[in-house]
């Protein structure tokens, strides 16, 4: 089965959604899955389009930018709205992942991408909200379904099922397996952190300009 | 301060704001696309780099500071798939340095703190021909998150054909 994957990320090869995207390739080894990054140089749109055209299922995965779709992506689906998608038996799946704790937060992007399936009339598959995205370039030695990323592991599971058999899904939100008050303290710990590197001090974080 | 976030066509936003008593108002802001808005990379050098402002060199690095100084902000957007427009989305994805990096629990979710005291209300005219219920449903959804995650204190939200803005 021809699958096509969209990174939406402008982070690239070195995005929490290119992480997602590894994990579910690995879930579909056995299908011809194209990767495209809409960010990425040297590939023209018209060639996605082609990937996208004669593929059977189509995953979006990109982070949420303040409650929604980045507008780069947001750029991109429409162009493709516009130019037409042709092959109208594509089912649409999308992984959507933030930096807060909570999966629920990616609700609207998703609503969003389905509204976006149905105006260009193809069929909408399912939906996932992954919270804490930014934990995982921190967890690559964790093995997928253990730890803090059980319940990752096993939401991408049913996931990549459903895309296997081309089957739609109720959308589904998931934390990670990780105590929110822990997850909250190292987090803020990190930006400290982030902005030491770059010789920035806590206050100076917090200034008002 | 006023601030006016819109992805018009000049011609059509300057007739508008003619004809409307926008034009009163002393302080007014305006942010429209001068075609050369750069996006958001998600880089976060705006909280760890150069807090508070946006490494992007445009015309739009700032939208932070200017979000700080508004009591009341009017976006004006196409409603696309039950998002704003994209440039109006590139500007709020360019307004995070307004928030700090740090989280707080609010409505039992994890948010931004802010980084400034001031809050301002929230005015959005959606247009388009064709929006559909489900887009307009998502777009209020939009909103009501934005309120939290952005902080601002009241909104209103219309929802209009081109040709009644």
């Amino acid at each position: 089965m021809d699958v096509c994957i969209i990174n939406g990320s402008p982070r690239k090869e070195k995005s929490n959604s290119r992480i997602i995207i590894d994990y579910m390739s690995s879930m579909l080894e056995g299908n011809n899955i194209k990767v495209h990054g809409i960010f990425n140089t040297g590939i023209s749109l018209e060639k996605i389009k082609k990937d996208i055209d004669k593929c059977c299922a189509l995953i979006l995965v990109f982070p949420l930018y303040v409650d929604s779709i980045p507008s780069q992506m947001l750029e991109f689906m429409m162009e493709l709205e516009k130019r037409g998608v042709i092959n109208k038996n594509i089912v649409v799946y999308c992984a959507v992942n933030n930096g807060f704790y909570e999966g629920a937060q990616n609700r609207i992007a998703i609503e969003q991408v389905r509204n976006w399936s149905r105006k260009i009339q193809v069929q909408w598959g399912q939906g996932i909200g992954i919270g804490s995205g930014e934990i995982l370039p921190h967890l690559k030695k964790v093995p997928l379904g253990s730890g803090p990323l059980r319940n990752l592991g096993k939401v991408l599971e049913k996931f990549t099922e459903n895309i296997k058999l081309t089957r739609k899904g109720e959308d589904i939100y998931i934390n990670p397996n990780y105590p929110r008050f822990l997850w909250k303290i190292q987090a803020s710990l990190s930006w400290i952190f982030k902005a030491r590197k770059n010789k920035v001090k806590i206050w100076e974080i917090l200034k008002k300009i | 301060m006023k601030v006016i976030i819109h992805d018009m066509e000049d011609m059509n936003f300057n007739k508008m704001f003619e004809e409307n008593m926008l034009r009163d108002d002393k302080e007014i802001k305006i942010i429209s696309n001068n075609g050369k808005i750069k996006g958001c990379i998600g880089c976060f050098c705006c909280w760890t780099k150069t807090p508070g402002v946006c490494i992007l060199k445009d015309e739009y690095n700032n939208i932070g500071e200017i979000l700080s100084k508004a009591n009341e902000v009017i976006i004006i957007s196409k409603c696309i798939y039950g998002s704003y427009s994209p440039f109006v989305k590139n500007i709020l994805d360019r307004s995070i340095p307004y928030l700090l990096p740090f989280f707080k629990i609010q409505n039992k979710e994890i948010h931004h703190k802010i980084r400034y005291k001031n809050r301002f209300n929230l005015k959005v005219y959606f247009y388009g021909e064709n929006i559909t219920e489900e887009e307009k449903d998502t777009a209020k959804k939009l909103i009501k998150a934005n309120k939290l995650n952005i902080n601002f204190d009241k909104y209103d939200i219309l929802f209009r054909i081109p040709e009644e803005l």
